[in-house]
C-alpha cells in the first residue's frame, strides 16, 4: 500500500470536499491541509469536517490553509486532493500550480463528477502526469462508501494498484474503476433514470407532474429517496451540470433522455435550484409558529401548491406487502397491475436494468460494477438486484421485450441479458414502505 | 441422550434500520426464518414433514416486545411466517439480553432428551420503534425496575459504569488510566473486527484508540461513570437464526462435518446490582457467577481455556468484556488487561474474542444477541465466517449475559 502521511484537500469549504477531508483525515489517519479560498471560512468548516466522522479525535489532524500557502501544502503531501467548483477553467488552474510542486512520489487526484480526467492531468508535467486519478466519492461519503476511480492513458498502473488498495483498505471505499467518461457511471445511470422521470413529471404535468412521478417511483421501487426529491436534494444546477454533460459528449440509445425538460431549464435561470436555495422541484414552506408545509412546483402553473397525498392502488398493494415481508407478492402486485401508473413504474424499473447493463459496458470494467455503484453511491437496489427481485415473479427479458419494444429495437437486449448473474446485495434491504410512526 | 447437532441458521443485516423501512416483526421473522432455513439446508417443506411426525419445535428468544412493538405471545407468531409452522409447538423464551440463549439451552434440551428431531431458535428484537431514551428506560426492566430503573435516565450504561468503579476497586493495584486505556482498546478491537463482517452494524462507522480513549468530548459524551458512547453497545435492529438437529436426524439425512453443542453452563446471579457487589467479595472474580457458568460449561465438555480456539462475548459495555476476560479463564482475575495490552484477545491473537464484532461492533439486537453467538460458534468451526474467519478454529465458547450479568449463559460449540 502506498504510505499516505500527508494530506492537501484543495476546495475544502464545500460540502465534498468537506466531508472528504474528513475521510481522509479519519480512516486514513493522514495530517489534512484544509485548503480553501478565505482562511475564516476554512476554520469554521474545521468542525464540520470532525462532525462528518463523528470523531473530535480527529481534529488535530486538521491543518487551515488558504491557496497563498497552497505550494508549501503541496509540497509537503503524499497525497493532493482537488474538490474545487465543477469549472474546468478552474480545476486546470490549480492542476497547473499543484503540477508545479508535486513531490515526485505523491498522487493527485480531482473529485470532479465528470469532467475530462484526462484534460486535467495534460495540465501536469510529463513526469508527473501518470500520477493523476480521478477519485470521484458520493455525498455524504461517511455512509455512501463508492469510490470512481478513473485512470487515465497517462497513468501508472502499479500506482494505480497500491492506490486502489489505500482506497479500500484504509479509506474503507468501494472501489469502481471507471473509464473516462462524462459523468463516470454511477451518474451515468443515475441522473438517466432521474432526468428521464423530470421528463415524464412534464409530460404528465396534468395528472400532478412532479409529486406524480414521485409517489409512483417512492421508496416502494427500491431506492432511499423518490428521483425527483433526490434532484431536489443534489440542486437542479448540480442535475443540469451532469445531464448536459453526457448529452453533450455522449450518444447512446437513451440520449434524448438527458435533455433537461424546458420547465426545469427556467427554474435554474431563476436560481431554483432545490433544498439549498430554498425551494427548486420542492419547496418546504416553514411558519412562524414552527409548523412546516411540503410543496411542490406545479408545472402547469408555474406556481407552488401543496403535495397530493395519491393513493394508486398498485403502490398501496405494494407497500403493504412489503411491509409484511412478502416481497414476491409485492412484485407480482407491480407486473400483473396494468393501470397507467403501474405501467410507467415498472417501464422504468425495466430500464434502469437495461440502461445499466449497457453503461457499465460502455463505461465500467464489469458487470457487477453497475451494482456497486448504484447500491453503494445511491443507496439504490442494484440492477442486478433489481433483476433478481422481478425474477421472483416474471421471466425478466420476456416482459422487458413486452414493456420496452423500442428501446429493444435500437439495442440487441439480449447481448447485455446475457451476462446477468445473481447480485451480491440483497433486494429485500432496497424496498421500503415508507416509514412507520414513531 | 442424544448429541446437539448445530445445522446452520442466518443472521439479518444489523445496519438495517426496520421502523426506517416501514416493516415491522412479520417482516423481520418472515426474512429471517426463511434465511435461517436455507443456511441449515432446510425447507418449509421439510418442517411440513418433520412436524406430520411430531419431530419439529420452535424456540423464540426476544426480551420485551411487549413494549418495543405492542406485542405478546411471540412464540405463536412464527404461524405468519409461514403455514409449514401451522401445529408446531412453539414458545417465547425471556431472560432480558440473555433471552435466546434460554431458547438454545430449552431446545438442546429437548433434543438429548430425544423428544424432537429438528429445533429451531429464533432470536430477534426490534429497538429503533422508540426513541433511545424510551428505549433505555425499556431496558431497565433488565434490572430491578423499581429500585434500578424507574425514573433514571439511561439505567444500564450506568450500571456498567459501576461495574468499571467496582473493578478499580476490587483491584487496587490496577491502575485507572491502565484500565480506561484497555477499555478503550477492547472498544477498537471489537470496531476494527466488525469491519470484516458484512453484516456487522458498525462496519463503515470511524473508531480509533484516540477516540475511544479520549471520553467526554461531543462525540464521546460520557454515558455512565467513567465510560464514553465508545464503550457502549448500540441500539440495534436484528434477528438470528440457528437450527439444532438430533444423531438421529444427522445419520437419517446423511449430513457430515456440523459441530455439536459440547457443553455449557448457566448460572444466576443475585438480581441486585449492589447485592452482586457484596456477593463477590467472597471471590477474586467480580463477576463470580459469571465465572462459574463458564467453568461448568468446561467441565461439561471435558475441556480447558486452553481447547479453545476463539470467543464470543457479550460485550454490551467494555466493562463487562474485561470481566469476562479472568471469567474465560484467559488470565487470572484483575489481570485482565495483560491480555488486551499483549494483542492476545486481538484479531490475530492467540485468544481472539469477538472474531464478529461483538455487540459493540456486530451489533445488540437484545433478544437476538445469544442466537447471533451461537451462530458465529458455528460459522468459525465449520470454516465459514468468510472475511471474519479465524484460521483452524476447532472450538469457540460464548458468553451471553442478561441483566447487569444477573443471567450468565455460556456454551461451547466444536467439532468433533
Amino acid at each position: 500500500m502506498v504510505n499516505i502521511q500527508t494530506v492537501t484537500v484543495i476546495g475544502v469549504t464545500g460540502t465534498m470536499g468537506a466531508n472528504i477531508a474528513g475521510i481522509f483525515a479519519s480512516f486514513g489517519n493522514a495530517k489534512v491541509y484544509c485548503v480553501g479560498r478565505d482562511i475564516e471560512k476554512v476554520k469554521k468548516t474545521i468542525p464540520r469536517i470532525v462532525q462528518s466522522v463523528k470523531a473530535d479525535s480527529i481534529a488535530k489532524n486538521l491543518v487551515p490553509a488558504d491557496f497563498s500557502t497552497l505550494e508549501d501544502c503541496v509540497k509537503q503531501s503524499d497525497l493532493v486532493f482537488e474538490s474545487s467548483k465543477e469549472d474546468i477553467a478552474i480545476k486546470t488552474e490549480i492542476a497547473k500550480r499543484v503540477g508545479a510542486v508535486l513531490q515526485p512520489h505523491a498522487i493527485s487526484g480531482t473529485g470532479s463528477s465528470g469532467l475530462s480526467i484526462t484534460k486535467i492531468a495534460d495540465c501536469y508535467p510529463e513526469e508527473l502526469k501518470s500520477h493523476f486519478f480521478g477519485i470521484h466519492m458520493f455525498n455524504p461519503p461517511y455512509t455512501l462508501p463508492l469510490c470512481e476511480l478513473t485512470p487515465t492513458k497517462y497513468s501508472d498502473s502499479k500506482l494505480k494498484s497500491e492506490l486502489e488498495v489505500y482506497l479500500k483498505d484504509a479509506l474503507r471505499r468501494t472501489v469502481v474503476e471507471v473509464k473516462d467518461s462524462p459523468a463516470f457511471l454511477g451518474n451515468r445511470i443515475g441522473f438517466q433514470f432521474i432526468n428521464e422521470a423530470l421528463q415524464y413529471a412534464e409530460k404528465y404535468k396534468d395528472n400532478g407532474g412532479i409529486d406524480y412521478i414521485d409517489a409512483l417511483l417512492g421508496s416502494f421501487t427500491g431506492r432511499a429517496m423518490a428521483p425527483l426529491t433526490t434532484s431536489d436534494f443534489v440542486g437542479l444546477d448540480v442535475h443540469k451540470a451532469i445531464v448536459d454533460n453526457i448529452y453533450v459528449n455522449t450518444y447512446d440509445y437513451a440520449h434524448e433522455t438527458f435533455v433537461l425538460p424546458e420547465f426545469a431549464e427556467q427554474l435554474v435561470a431563476d436560481g431554483k435550484l432545490g433544498r439549498k436555495s430554498g425551494g427548486g422541484l420542492y419547496q418546504l414552506v416553514k411558519y412562524e409558529n414552527g409548523l412546516k408545509r411540503q410543496t411542490v412546483y406545479d408545472i402547469n402553473t408555474g406556481l407552488y401548491r401543496d403535495v397530493i397525498p395519491y393513493a394508486f392502488p398498485f403502490a398501496d398493494k405494494m407497500k403493504r406487502r412489503i411491509a409484511e415481508g412478502d416481497y414476491a407478492y409485492a412484485f407480482e402486485r407491480l407486473v400483473n397491475n396494468h393501470s397507467q401508473e403501474a405501467e410507467i413504474c415498472l417501464s422504468f424499473l425495466l430500464k434502469y436494468i437495461v440502461y445499466s447493463l449497457y453503461a457499465t459496458e460502455e463505461v465500467g470494467y464489469s458487470i457487477e460494477a453497475a451494482d456497486d455503484v448504484m447500491a453503494t453511491g445511491f443507496n439504490w437496489c442494484p440492477p442486478l438486484a433489481m433483476y433478481q427481485a422481478l425474477s421472483t415473479v416474471a421471466e425478466v427479458p420476456v416482459l422487458i421485450k413486452e414493456r420496452l419494444p423500442e428501446i429493444c429495437e435500437k439495442i440487441d437486449v439480449d447481448h447485455f441479458l446475457a451476462d446477468v448473474k445473481p447480485s451480491k446485495y440483497d433486494y429485500r434491504i432496497y424496498f421500503k414502505s415508507g416509514r412507520k410512526n414513531k | 441422550m442424544s448429541k446437539v447437532y448445530i445445522l446452520g441458521g442466518a443472521q439479518t443485516d444489523f445496519e438495517r434500520n426496520w421502523t426506517k423501512e416501514g416493516k415491522g416483526m412479520v417482516a423481520l421473522l418472515k426474512e429471517a426464518v426463511a434465511d435461517g432455513l436455507e443456511g441449515a439446508g432446510l425447507t418449509f417443506d421439510d418442517i411440513k414433514k418433520l412436524n406430520e411426525d411430531n419431530r419439529v419445535s420452535c424456540f423464540v428468544g426476544n426480551f420485551i416486545a411487549e413494549k418495543y412493538v405492542n406485542q405478546g405471545h411471540l412464540g405463536a407468531f412464527l404461524t405468519e411466517v409461514n403455514p409449514a409452522f401451522y401445529g408446531v409447538p412453539s414458545a417465547r423464551y425471556e431472560a432480558a439480553c440473555a433471552s435466546s440463549s434460554v431458547a438454545i439451552d430449552a431446545a438442546a434440551t429437548k433434543i438429548r432428551a430425544d423428544e424432537y428431531d429438528v429445533c429451531i431458535v429464533v432470536g430477534w428484537e426490534l429497538m429503533k420503534t422508540v426513541e433511545s431514551r424510551v428505549g433505555g428506560d425499556f431496558l431497565g426492566r433488565a434490572a430491578y425496575y423499581e429500585k434500578e430503573g424507574k425514573g433514571i435516565d439511561l439505567p444500564f450504561p450506568k450500571l456498567f459504569g459501576k461495574l468499571a468503579d467496582e473493578t478499580l476497586k476490587k483491584y487496587p493495584e490496577l491502575d485507572e488510566k491502565r484500565y480506561m486505556d484497555a477499555l478503550a482498546k477492547i472498544s477498537v478491537i471489537n470496531y476494527s473486527n466488525a469491519k470484516r463482517n458484512p453484516l456487522a452494524q458498525t462496519r463503515k462507522w470511524f473508531m480509533s484508540y484516540e477516540q475511544a480513549s479520549t471520553r467526554d468530548t461531543d462525540t464521546n459524551p460520557l454515558v455512565g461513570g467513567k465510560l464514553g458512547v465508545s464503550d457502549c453497545s448500540q441500539v440495534t435492529d436484528g434477528a438470528a437464526v440457528v437450527v439444532l438437529a438430533s444423531e438421529t436426524f444427522i445419520k437419517e439425512r446423511k449430513i457430515e462435518g456440523k459441530p455439536i453443542i459440547k457443553g455449557y453452563g448457566h448460572r444466576t446471579a443475585p438480581m441486585l446490582f449492589e447485592k452482586k457487589m457484596e456477593d463477590n467479595q467472597r471471590s477474586d472474580y467480580t463477576l463470580p457467577w459469571t465465572r462459574k457458568a463458564c467453568v461448568d460449561a468446561y467441565k461439561r465438555a471435558n475441556l480447558t481455556v486452553d481447547d479453545i480456539d476463539f470467543f464470543e462475548t457479550h460485550d454490551c459495555f467494555t466493562s463487562s468484556e474485561y470481566a469476562a476476560i479472568s471469567a474465560f479463564g484467559i488470565t487470572e482475575p484483575g489481570k485482565e488487561y495483560e491480555a488486551i495490552e499483549s494483542g492476545r484477545i486481538a484479531f490475530d491473537g492467540d485468544k481472539p474474542i469477538n472474531p464478529s464484532g461483538g455487540l459493540i461492533g456486530c451489533g445488540h439486537p437484545v433478544g437476538a444477541s445469544g442466537a447471533r453467538m451461537l451462530l458465529d460458534l458455528y460459522k468459525q468451526v465449520t470454516g465459514t465466517a468468510n472475511g471474519y474467519q479465524i484460521k483452524g478454529a476447532k472450538n469457540g465458547m460464548m458468553l451471553n449475559i442478561g441483566g447487569s450479568a444477573t443471567t450468565n449463559y455460556v456454551f461451547i460449540v466444536g467439532t468433533l
